[in-house]
Order: C-alpha cells, then structure tokens, then sequence
C-alpha cells in the first residue's frame, strides 16, 4: 500500500478511488482530523492556531501571506510523507482548504520537487472521459505495487 | 434585548491564519453575529462570471458571489466586513473591489481589514462595534442638531478632550495631554465645564469617544458611549456644515488613523490604523521637539519651507528620524526639515489607507493635527483638493459626542 | 485564547455517499443502519457518516460499499459529525467544503461508469484520460500563410 497525495486534497472522487484500489489517500481531511482531535488551544473552526503560519514558514517565507503559509502547515507534512500523487489540474471550485490560488501553485510545485511518481489528469467531462480516468488511475496505482 | 447585529463576513483565509475565532469574539463584544452568506454551487459560477473580476483563488470567486448576494438583496444582512490575507495582492484587488461595488450599490456599511496571523478581536473590536453602531443607531446618526446643555468626552490616545455645548454652541472646552485615563478626563471636564460658566448637574446629556469610552462613561454615568469612528465623521460632518450629500473624513492621530467614506452623515466605507508611526501625529510631535519648537509652531514652520528639498517617505517612525536627523545634519533648513515631515506623514496615509475609501469632496480634515497647517496643505496638494478643516476641528470627537448624546435628552 | 478539549479523540469518521438510480441517500442510511452494529451513523446531504474507530469504520464501509459498489463513494472527514463549527444551521450558510463535494457529486455518474466498465476493459489498452491541454501557439509562419491566403 502506498501513501498517495490526493489534489484537490479535498476531492471526495480521488479519496475513493485511491482507497477503493487499496492505497491510502492523503488529503486534507487526516491534517484536518489531526489538529481537530488534539487538545491544545481552542481555535474554532478548524483548530488551525496562529502557530500553524509560523510552522508553515518552512515552505514559505514571512512575506507570503498567513493563510498560505497555515495552509502549507496541513499540507507539507503530508506531501513530505507522500509516496506518490494524483492530481487533478482544473479544480476551479475546489474551496476552502483549496480556495487558495497561491497555496495550491505552492502545493504542486512541493509534488513536482519530491520527484515521486505522480498521475497529471483533468476532471471527466463525459462518460467516456470518466472510463478513461478511472482507468488511468486504477493503471496508476497498479503501477504503485501492492495487491490489486 | 435586541437582536444581535448580523455581520455578513466575506473572506479568504481567516481559518487558515488561526484568526477567524477572532473575528467572531469581536462581533461578540459588540452584540453582533458574523455569518456566511449561503450560496448554491451554481450562483456561485454565474455571480463570479458576472462580476467579471477573474481571479484564481476559488476562495475570492466565493466571495465575489457573497458580495453579489448581498448587493441584490437575495441574502440579508445588517453589515459587510470583508477580510484578507496581508500581502496578497490577488486578495487586495478583490477587496478593494467589492468594498467599492457594496458602498456604491448598497446601503449597507462595509469596513475591509487585511490581517496576519497576530491580528486579535482587540484590533477589530472599533471597527466591528462601528458596523453595529451604523446598524442600530441610524436614527441617532441622522440628527443634525445639538439641542439642550450636552457634553462630549473623547478620551484619546494622546490628548482628552471636553466640550460643552448648549443648542447648537460650543460654550466650554477642554484639552489635556492623556497621562491617567480618568484622571486626564476629569481634568479636561473641569476646564470645559468651567468655560462654560455651569455646574456638572447641569447637564441634561453626556457621551463618550475614544479609546477611554468606556473607562470614562462609566466613571461619569454616560448617557451614549460610542465608538470614534461614527462619532468624529458625525462631529466633522457637522461643524464643516456637510451633513447633506457625500464627503470624506481624514483623522491623523496620535496612535492610528482614521479615512471614511461619509453619505449624509452616516459612514457608508472606512479604514482605521493599521500603518506604522512614521504615518501619525506621533511623528510630528518627534520632529517638533526635535526642531525644538512647540507643535503648534511646526505648521507655520513647514509652510515657509520645501518639502523636495530633503528625501523623507518612510512609515517607519525610527527610518524617518533617522532621515530627519541626516537632513539636519547635512545643513537642510528647519523650515524644509518641517515641510518635508508633514509631506513624508501625508504621504504615507495617502499611499497605505486613502486607497481603501473613495474619495469624495468635501474632504474635511479633523482631530490635533489638523491644526498643523503644513500637514493639511500637503495632504490637499496629494489630493489635488482643497481641504475643509471646520472651526474646533481638534475637538471633533467630542462635539460629536456632545451632538449625539442630545439624543438622549429625556423628554425630548 | 480558552484551552481545547477534543471529543471523540482517535476516533475516525468517514463520509459515505451515494449517487444511484436504485438507491437515495435516504435508502443508504436505513440500510446502514440495519448492519451498524453500535457504529455512530449520521444523515448528510448526499449521504451519511460513520463515526468509530478505524477498524470499525472500515469494516462497515466495505460492507457498505457492496450494496452498490460503482455508485457509492467514501471519502475521509476531518470532524465528527454534527460538530457546530462546521455544522451549517451555525455558519448561517454552507461551509466551503459542500461546494466542492457538489461540484463532484455534479460528475460521479462519469466515474460510476468508468467503474462499471473498468472489469471489462482490456488491461492492454492504454488509457486516455482527460488531461491539462498543453495546445502550442500557431506558428507564425501559418498565421502568414492563412493572413496571406485571405488577401485579395
């Protein structure tokens, strides 16, 4: 089984894929889930503190903006523990924890640096596109090893 | 018990800066509530491509749509606080945008705030109680006399200030250096009440402004305690007669400063702080005494001089001195040295805040430093206008507040 | 800033979604009801979730997940379910989140049928998914020749 870093990180389609063909995904929820489920300070809505920007100036300097750099606090640990990655470039209306434009480019350039096997793929349009996609990731993820 | 103020929040990336939980006890403070106006995917789609603003983050896209949402009416809220990331200059164009889009096509009062991951509910809480102010109290902002014997308190960072005023006249006033909170208003109560030839139960109304509100209001039983930003626009509006139509209020203080957007009294977009000493009246004060004249004389001094002639434009106040004491040191005038602290001062509010309201004239000029001429020409001559500065325009928090708190005259 | 105390601390939650001509949201929760055993189940918009430990979860996912495997889809959450800073009856509206699961919700029947067919395909065939266009420019020596050709 290997660790796959999903994107968008919060995409409820390649989550399940990347599980349903016996891999682990990791995407925002698992950081999400980590901070939420540790105690600390209260920091409503996601537990993500003031400390979670300064952490995130590991990938980013100063002059980046907080929530970059918070963001990059979730995702940089899992990228750096990523064994491969999927991503899924036309996520125009992934939110939230993907709303932002500067972090994401940051997010996939860190994939591109890791030099870990990475699946560049776009959203299905059609139902021919979606045979394609599906295909191409389960391929994927054979490619990986484990037991498919 | 009322209902709490509803604050429609328009933002990108609070949650991911660990400060939202401080937005949202700010609100609190005020007895107000922020919420996120709810969309459908497909609004969210069209709005964006209807605004026409095309950027990247889809978190700006949601609140572009939000900003439409609010604007046409399909979503209901008392107020607009829109909020973003420091040093995003994607998120700055679109906060720019949609504050200008929401005050042209709405009634609804907006105030944008680009924060950091320091930023606490503390900073926002007079800017969040003022939404709620211009929520709740229209009634109380659209009186445009001072009726019966009234007295306005503004407890500032650097000077307290009294006035007293009976139907429509200023009778008394007072002005101290705020050393003890309440001791300084105290002070500033018995020379203004003193001036006005009156016993303290007198009075039929009080109010407070400034960061001392509520400190002093209580100390002195107030009947309106009441935040600077409403209050000084409604005191500038007023005493420079532009209490009709547009107009913008400029206040250079001690500690921050204050830009706002002014429609028939009422402020509709306003800015506050947020830049470094090198861009405050404390600045002016540092060059005066450097000048070794009092700051009433700097004014007189900077208008004899050029203010071209000595390179000074830092927001930093330690850059600025540093800059101020080269001049001198390499022979430039006192006059110029004057000239060129007031331009340095003028320029960096025109650059870092003016850029957050529109700028309508009148532009009416209050608070101390109003008083200091060379400042007031060069922010006209940065503005291409000539600047109103109303008579007592340095007591202009509390003749605001001394107008307001007739509203709370019994029986009237 | 007040001290944090979690619930439901090394819990594990899972959403579990359904978009099926056979079978609504609605069917899928009283049939995971029928088989939760003790595991917390919660109704959401497209679906429900399971809150228990990992192994729990898991378990009764896959189970879950054979009533109708092409059209069921599970995805990671990050809070319990129900939390009030995520819940949407507190935030006045949707958190962001909903959008983007609304968005692939919009085009799952693709990836139902790229499941459906997925058996049947030749392992042998190269997939060609969708992917970012890298279309060049037109070459300027054709833009001449086409500007050209259009000149009387």
């Amino acid at each position: 089984m290997a660790k796959v870093f999903i994107y968008p990180a919060t995409s409820l389609i390649l989550s399940d894929l990347v599980a349903r063909f016996d891999h682990t995904p990791l995407g925002t929820a698992l950081g999400i889930r980590e901070r939420i489920q540790t105690p600390g300070l209260e920091s409503p809505p996601l537990q993500i503190t003031p400390d979670d920007p300064k952490r995130g100036l590991k990938y980013a300097a100063v002059e980046v903006p907080s929530g970059v750099r918070g963001r990059m606090a979730v995702y940089g640990p899992l990228i750096e523990d990523a064994e491969a990655a999927i991503v899924v470039h036309d996520a125009d209306f992934a939110f939230g924890c993907m709303g932002c434009a500067r972090t994401n480019e940051l997010v996939k350039f860190m994939i591109r640096q890791r030099s870990i096997p990475t699946l560049d793929l776009n959203y299905p349009r059609t139902e021919g596109e979606g045979e394609e996609f599906v295909a191409a990731i389960h391929q994927f993820l054979a490619s990986l090893g484990g037991r498919l | 018990m009322t209902s709490p103020v509803r604050i429609a929040q328009l933002s990108c990336g609070p949650e991911y800066s660990g400060v939202q939980s401080e937005i949202e006890e700010a609100a609190r403070a005020v007895d107000a509530e922020v919420f996120f106006p709810d969309l459908k995917l497909s609004d969210i789609r069209s709005s964006f491509e209807a605004f026409g603003l095309d950027v990247r983050s889809s978190d700006l896209k949601l609140a572009i749509a939000r900003a439409k949402a609010l604007v046409e009416g399909t979503v209901e809220a008392d107020a607009v606080f829109i909020a973003t990331c420091f040093r995003c200059a994607e998120a700055a164009i679109v906060r720019n945008e949609l504050r200008r889009y929401i005050h042209e096509n709405s009634d609804l009062p907006v105030v944008s705030y680009s924060f950091t991951e320091r930023t606490t509910s503390g900073t926002l809480l007079t800017r969040m109680e003022a939404l709620t102010t211009i929520a709740r109290r229209r009634t109380l902002l659209a009186r445009e006399h001072q009726e019966g014997l009234t007295m306005g308190v503004d407890s500032g960072s650097s000077t307290t200030k009294a006035v007293v005023m009976q139907n429509d006249r200023i009778i008394g006033t007072g002005w101290v250096p705020t050393t003890e909170v309440i001791a300084s208003a105290d002070e500033a109560i018995q020379h203004a009440i003193s001036e006005a030839g009156i016993q303290r139960e007198d009075l039929n109304a009080v109010g407070t402004t400034g960061y001392g509100r509520y400190l002093v209001g209580k100390r002195i039983g107030a009947d309106l305690i009441q935040e600077e930003l409403t209050v000084n626009s409604k005191g500038a509006v007023y005493l420079a007669g532009a209490q009709h139509g547009p107009s913008t209020v400029i206040d250079i203080g001690g500690m921050d400063n204050k830009a706002i957007s002014v429609s028939n009294g009422i402020p509709g977009s306003f800015t506050m702080g947020g830049i470094c000493a090198g861009a405050s009246g404390r600045f002016l004060e540092m060059t005066a005494k450097r000048l070794g004249v009092d700051i009433t004389e700097l004014g007189p001094l900077a208008m004899a001089g050029l203010s071209r002639k000595v390179p000074m434009n830092s927001y930093c106040i330690v850059f600025g001195t540093q800059s101020l004491v080269n001049a001198l040191a390499t022979g430039s005038s006192r006059e110029d040295v004057a000239a060129a602290a007031c331009h340095s001062v003028a320029e960096q509010v025109f650059e870092q805040q003016l850029q957050e309201v529109d700028i309508k004239e009148p532009v009416i000029m209050v608070g101390g430093t109003s008083l200091i001429q060379g400042l007031v020409y060069a922010m006209g001559q940065l503005l291409k206008t000539e600047m109103v500065v109303p008579p007592h325009s340095q007591f202009i928090g509390a003749v605001g507040s001394a107008l307001l708190s007739s509203g709370y005259i019994k029986g009237r | 800033m007040a001290d944090y105390e979690p619930e439901y601390r090394g819990s594990v939650t899972k959403y579990v979604f359904v978009e099926s001509p056979d079978m609504t949201p609605g069917d899928l929760a009283i049939r995971a009801y029928e088989i939760a055993g003790g595991v917390m189940i919660k109704e959401t918009c497209f679906g429900i979730q399971v809150t228990g430990s990992e192994s729990e979860v898991e378990d009764l996912v896959s189970r879950i997940r054979s009533f109708d495997p092409t059209h069921i889809f599970v995805k990671d959450r990050g809070f319990p379910p129900g939390d009030p800073r995520r819940c949407r009856a507190n935030l006045g509206g949707a958190r962001p989140g909903f959008f983007g699961h609304e968005f692939e919700m919009g085009i799952i029947r693709h990836i139902s049928r790229g499941l459906l067919r997925l058996p049947s395909r030749d392992p042998g065939i190269e997939p060609h998914p969708p992917t970012p266009d890298h279309t060049g420019r037109l070459d300027s020596a054709r833009l001449k020749a086409i500007i050209a050709a259009k000149e009387p």
